[in-house]
């Protein structure tokens, strides 16, 4: 790879590349070798962070970095600024957990050695691909990403091999491919029209007109489909319920959200002051919240509800796109914190819930919240993390998601886009709702005793950490908060 | 080349995708297939863009084929589908399906048109582009009707790969065979070859397990 920047060969291109491509590398050998043990993949991986954390350092001193490659007369462009590292940070630490708590799963649950086996190359697929994703800055390099990224992701679905997870499995395949193809058709139009493939040529190159308004539009209706943002999201709930709780975890947490962080960039520099259609964004994601809200309420599984409230949470950062069309400046940055914020809080937390709820099912076998009468007597710790987890998502103080929900609110109130206020209140007293009412189970005292199966610690311990970071992001939100006011925003 | 010739190829495009997607048999679907995929490494050579042809032999014709040949029992050991496609989609499933196909191809159809009427790009291109425009759309709106109307799992990787051509054909068609469109068409290639692979390994497994060729009862939204 030759990498022809301004700052040529420095030390942060190096590392940045290497943090990015390691892991590939790493999956490929933990496939060949799978680890039986938590400590070693804990220590192998704790480098990447430490230099994802140290990259992040260089930004907030230097500013942002970019640079060129140039494969077979192709000029390929990236960048890293403050929010592109701080996801990468936050992939790389999900991407720790889940790899750890793998490992403590294929301990607990007898899982085949081959599909155990074919979780590390793809799980090492799916690192590349997200890093590549929040560093690309064209679209032939997202496009490629992407595709892996989905592709990735749909064979880590398919792993428990089970019949219900194969069928959910192939209508993901289905719909992943075809919003692929429809992302393909947008890029066409915008390279007819423009002659350009990186994101600053597209934006001072794209003339507003029809064409940029369909190429946009065929953009982001693959990438809605990818993200299952609402009447798209059907794929969704059945692959999450047949699937690995750390392979949930990782999807629930990145995969559905890197969809989003594409469609953001491409909004915000192609058509940013498009506000009928911004609304629209908007309105589908209150429309998710609610629906996907009531839908969790109604699940009769705890993975089914857990998969229904991803479906409520991602409507909360499509509000984003009409608080950033033609508002003030003030409505805007307020917005713009708020969308991240609330994406990273959701991902840790989420990663949190699905790993506890993973807990829950392992530790009794019970898929359905009925079957949980009682457990608090005996799995508290894994309970207690499901609830931390739980106040994020429902936003209440001090937790990431309350601050978010907090600065959103304040942007909705300061352009007097009243809706998204009501949607924001509506959408937290649903999630109050199916929050309790797995507590109402758990919490059922004439209930017998399960017959319980003892877990390694670190499952718990795993899921507890993620818990607590995401309600410790809530009380230092200031660091990742004044990185992304510095940059990001196109 | 004349520019009849290359009216003579896009037709011949089209009527290979036709036959490709409307027989209910399913190994002469994938014969037809085998063919449309050659003669689009044939329209690639003729771009003037010979890696991209040889991609297309390699992956859209070689080893999509081979995966959909081993799925249909042809190739290798594995259970032999049944040979025809039985399955006809309800007529109250299709409204939603056959808007959304309609909405796409109306925005492509209209950019195209847009475009074509007054991007420099395509007016510094030669006339003989706007065949290549014309057979891509035709063969996309084939490919969506297929995908949306199929239920059979191999007549929609069939659907797919057919759509994806046809977006390739209008990749090439707006903007030329420059490099960005030689990468994009390359990664496409790559990707629906994936698809098609395990999409086809998928359908052998699930015909194994319960001998069902399609997705089953979808409840509410399937694709």
């Amino acid at each position: 790879m030759s990498v022809s920047s301004a700052a040529s060969l420095s030390t942060e291109v190096v590392v940045l590349w290497l943090t990015l491509l390691v892991p590939a590398l790493l999956g490929a050998l933990a496939g060949c070798f799978p680890p039986r043990r938590m400590l070693p993949v804990l220590l192998i991986g704790a480098p990447l962070v430490l230099a994802t954390l140290w990259l992040l350092h260089r930004v907030s001193v230097s500013g942002e970095f970019q640079g060129t490659w140039s494969p077979g007369g192709l000029l390929l462009h990236w960048r890293l600024n403050g929010l592109a590292g701080l996801l990468l940070l936050l992939t790389q630490l999900l991407l720790l957990a889940s790899a750890s708590y793998a490992v403590g799963h294929r301990q607990t649950f007898a899982v085949a050695e081959r599909a155990y086996a074919g979780f590390w190359p793809l799980l090492g697929g799916l690192a590349v691909a997200l890093g590549l994703i929040w560093v690309a800055d064209d679209l032939l390099t997202l496009y490629a990403a992407l595709e892996l990224m989905g592709l990735c992701a749909v064979g880590m679905m398919l792993l428990p091999g089970k019949q219900e997870a194969l069928v959910a499995g192939m209508r993901y395949l289905l719909y992943a491919l075809v919003g692929s193809l429809a992302w393909l058709l947008g890029v066409a139009l915008l390279l007819g029209a423009s002659g350009r493939l990186d994101m600053a040529g597209l934006a001072a190159n794209a003339a507003p007109g029809p064409v940029t308004g369909i190429a946009m539009a065929l953009l982001a209706a693959g990438l809605l489909l990818k993200a299952a943002v609402f009447p798209l999201h059907g794929w969704l709930v059945p692959v999450h319920v047949s699937a690995w709780a750390p392979v949930s975890a990782l999807h629930g947490a990145l995969v559905v959200k890197a969809s989003f962080f594409i469609l953001m960039q491409l909004w915000q520099r192609l058509v940013a002051d498009a506000v009928a259609a911004a609304w629209l964004l908007g309105l589908l994601g209150s429309l998710a919240v609610l629906w996907g809200g009531l839908q969790a309420w109604r699940a009769d599984a705890l993975k089914q509800m857990v998969a229904w409230s991803t479906v409520g949470q991602l409507g909360y950062l499509m509000l984003a796109f009409p608080l950033l069309a033609g508002t003030s400046a003030a409505v805007a940055s307020l917005a713009w914190q708020a969308t991240w914020l609330q994406l990273a809080g959701h991902a840790l937390a989420k990663a949190a819930m699905f790993m506890a709820a993973g807990n829950l099912v392992l530790a009794t076998g019970e898929r359905h919240l009925s079957g949980l009468a009682g457990i608090s007597r005996q799995l508290p710790l894994s309970l207690m993390t499901f609830g931390i987890a739980a106040v994020t998502l429902m936003g209440l103080p001090p937790s990431a998601g309350f601050t978010a929900k907090w600065l959103l609110l304040q942007a909705a109130i300061l352009a007097g886009q009243w809706l998204w206020v009501a949607v924001l209140v509506a959408g937290t007293l649903l999630t109050a709702a199916y929050v309790f009412r797995v507590f109402r189970f758990a919490f059922a005292e004439d209930a017998p005793h399960h017959d319980v199966r003892v877990l390694p610690a670190g499952l718990d311990l795993i899921a507890l950490l993620l818990a607590l970071s995401a309600l410790a992001l809530g009380l230092g939100a200031e660091w990742p908060l004044a990185l992304l006011r510095e940059g990001g925003r196109p | 080349m004349s520019l009849l010739g290359e009216l003579v190829a896009a037709g011949l495009l089209v009527i290979l995708a036709t036959a490709c997607l409307f027989d209910r048999h399913l190994f002469r679907a994938c014969l037809a297939f085998l063919a449309f995929a050659l003669l689009m490494a044939l329209a690639w050579w003729r771009l003037e863009a010979p890696w991209l042809a040889l991609a297309e032999i390699v992956l859209g014709a070689l080893l999509t084929g081979m995966a959909l040949f081993h799925a249909l029992g042809r190739l290798g050991e594995g259970c032999r589908l049944p040979p025809r496609d039985h399955q006809a989609r309800p007529r109250h499933q299709s409204p939603v399906r056959w808007l959304a196909a309609l909405v796409w191809l109306a925005l492509a159809g209209l950019a195209v048109w847009e475009l074509s009427g007054n991007s420099p790009l395509v007016a510094s291109g030669e006339v003989s582009r706007r065949p290549l425009l014309a057979s891509g759309l035709a063969i996309m709106a084939l490919g969506l009707w297929a995908f949306a109307h199929h239920l059979h799992l191999l007549r929609r990787l069939l659907a797919f790969n057919v759509l994806g051509s046809g977006v390739f054909l209008l990749l090439a068609g707006l903007a030329g065979p420059v490099v960005e469109v030689q990468g994009l068409i390359l990664v496409g290639l790559v990707v629906a070859l994936v698809g098609s692979v395990l999409g086809a390994a998928l359908l052998g497994r699930l015909y194994a397990l319960d001998g069902r060729v399609t997705l089953g009862a979808d409840r509410d939204a399937a694709p």
